[in-house]
């Protein structure tokens, strides 16, 4: 009889709270969103079902470990890549071998763009500290204006590893969610003509400059910021992979498997951290907060300073503002929102190369930030 | 009764310190307080960090403009030597629009390999005398019936 009461005991059932609840329906929203809606269905499905996994109630801290924050559980396990930030620069090694930068290589001018859609991390990382959050913990919410969930992985790893699962669901979330908050916002900030605006071709750009630019870009950026060394460096790494063509076995495993891989296991650990009992706080509601915020500053950013630099451009140089908007790193979701606005106003006009180079430069401009951050804040001394 | 209105009592006066406490917690996080930011470095951290990955952006795309001339530099330098006027054009490279003709042209013609065949075309007059051994009539598995 004792056996049966502490089976009873073990059930989901006896342990249901309000909050379990309240997690399985935005589990079941994310899954929806994924599969109805395609948003982003890549991160949404793991992490919904992860959410889902993460909030089966149990009875905790009883030597079973199930838990993803039990020690010695399978998930566990799984979750210290993201603890520790693993997980963040192999993805990055993934972008960097798919991502083509010929376009930024083309018109680097619109690398601009990429850096003042960063003032979203920067505003927020202010707001937050003014809510009451430390330093560190504002610097982590504050990236998730970056629009890069591995980023802000990576830099709450380092700096508030106690908000990880809200900043990076918020993250994530808000990635997945980019073609519902963007277009309002792009459209508020520019008028019918600048929506219309034709942009120059891409010039081709030869194999030598796809070759030196990653390797000029790790140097630079790395010198400048060298927190970002784990990111960049993978990014650009990932990058000349693809670039050198005679890597080319290498450039497929990072940009197909590795990074499919990594996506699957950090998606489901990002998810399953979500556990009501340690997520469900006035806290998490209020990063959720900070991070739209944080996220809306950047795209306006991006698109008032298209507009500035439109003041010194002339002719056939003059920018179709809305590509200012990519300058967040959600690539390439913020620059298939810019070409699907284009078409939308002119269906002849395609501005998705164009939205492509601030689109990358986000992620650079982004990871800079997240090591000068680091910089700022990491406590070594 | 006394117990009743006692234990009322006291389960309002929980119900009140949970609710206090509760809203306490609450408004101290959403407190929303400038002198925090300032206190904390926050608005040197904000103005330094964005100045820095602007200049790291900025300096990434000055280095980036000049490469395609510095990688030119030789082809321009022979260029001149030839006496070619394109020598001084400010863009060298090929154009998008050309590339794709091109691109479209090597695909045209890679796409319409055949085996080695003739290409004179003529029409040739063929005459064969007739014999049983290749007569239609003989072919035929049914003798066609006329009706």
């Amino acid at each position: 009889m004792e056996g049966l009461e502490q089976f009873i005991r073990f059930t989901g059932f006896a342990n249901i709270t309000i909050e379990h609840c309240i997690m399985m329906v935005i589990a079941l929203i994310f899954i929806y969103l994924a599969i109805v809606k395609e948003y982003e269905p890549l991160l949404l499905i793991p992490i919904g079902f992860g959410i889902l996994i993460g909030n089966i109630p149990f009875l905790e801290n009883v030597g079973m470990q199930i838990g993803i924050y039990e020690e010695g559980s399978v998930l566990n396990y799984l979750y210290y890549g993201v603890v520790k930030g693993i997980y963040p620069p192999l993805i990055f090694l993934g972008i960097g071998a798919m991502t083509d930068f010929s376009a930024l290589l083309s018109n680097p001018r619109l690398m601009l763009l990429g850096a003042a859609a960063q003032v979203g991390i920067f505003i927020t990382f202010m707001a937050a500290m003014a809510l009451g959050f430390s330093q560190e913990q504002a610097a982590a919410i504050g990236i998730i204006g970056g629009a890069d969930g591995p980023t802000a992985i990576f830099l709450s790893s380092k700096l508030a590893p106690e908000l990880i699962g809200a900043i990076a669901i918020a993250a994530y979330s808000y990635m997945a969610l980019v073609p519902v908050i963007q277009p309002p916002i792009i459209k508020l900030l520019t008028t019918k003509e600048e929506r219309v605006i034709r942009m120059k071709p891409p010039r081709a750009v030869s194999k030598l400059e796809k070759i030196i630019f990653p390797i000029v870009g790790l140097l630079l950026t790395t010198f400048i910021s060298p927190g970002a060394l784990p990111l960049l460096g993978m990014l650009f790494f990932g990058n000349l992979l693809k670039e050198s063509g005679v890597t080319r076995r290498l450039a497929d495993t990072a940009s197909k498997s590795l990074i499919d891989i990594v996506t699957i296991l950090l998606g489901l650990t990002v998810g399953a951290s979500t556990q009501a009992t340690t997520f469900l706080t006035p806290q998490s509601i209020l990063i959720f907060f900070l991070g739209a915020v944080s996220f809306m500053i950047a795209t306006a950013g991006g698109v008032i300073f298209a507009k500035v630099m439109n003041l010194f451009l002339k002719g056939d140089n003059k920018l179709n503002p809305m590509i200012g908007a990519a300058g967040v790193s959600a690539v390439p979701d913020s620059a298939r929102v810019v070409q699907h606005l284009g078409v939308q106003e002119d269906s002849t006009n395609y501005l998705l190369m164009h939205a492509m180079a601030p689109n990358v430069s986000g992620v650079i401009g982004s990871a800079v930030a997240a090591g000068i951050l680091m910089g700022f804040l990491l406590n070594v001394f | 009764m006394i117990n009743d209105i006692q234990i009322q009592d006291t389960l309002q006066t929980v119900q009140d310190t949970i609710k206090s406490a509760a809203q306490e917690d609450v408004f101290n996080k959403i407190t929303f307080d400038l002198t925090k930011v300032v206190e904390g470095n926050g608005l040197l951290i904000t103005v330094v960090g964005y100045v820095v990955v602007f200049a790291a952006l900025l300096m990434l795309f000055v280095i980036i403009s000049n490469m395609k001339n510095f990688l030119t530099f030789k082809q321009r330098k022979k260029l001149r030597a030839e006496g070619n006027i394109a020598a001084d054009e400010k863009d060298l490279s090929i154009s998008g629009d050309i590339n794709a003709a091109i691109a479209m042209s090597l695909h045209l013609h890679f796409a319409e390999l055949h085996d080695i065949e003739s290409t004179t075309l003529t029409i040739k007059k063929v005459q064969r005398t007739y014999s049983p051994w290749s007569s239609k009539l003989y072919g035929l598995r049914q003798i066609p019936l006329k009706k």
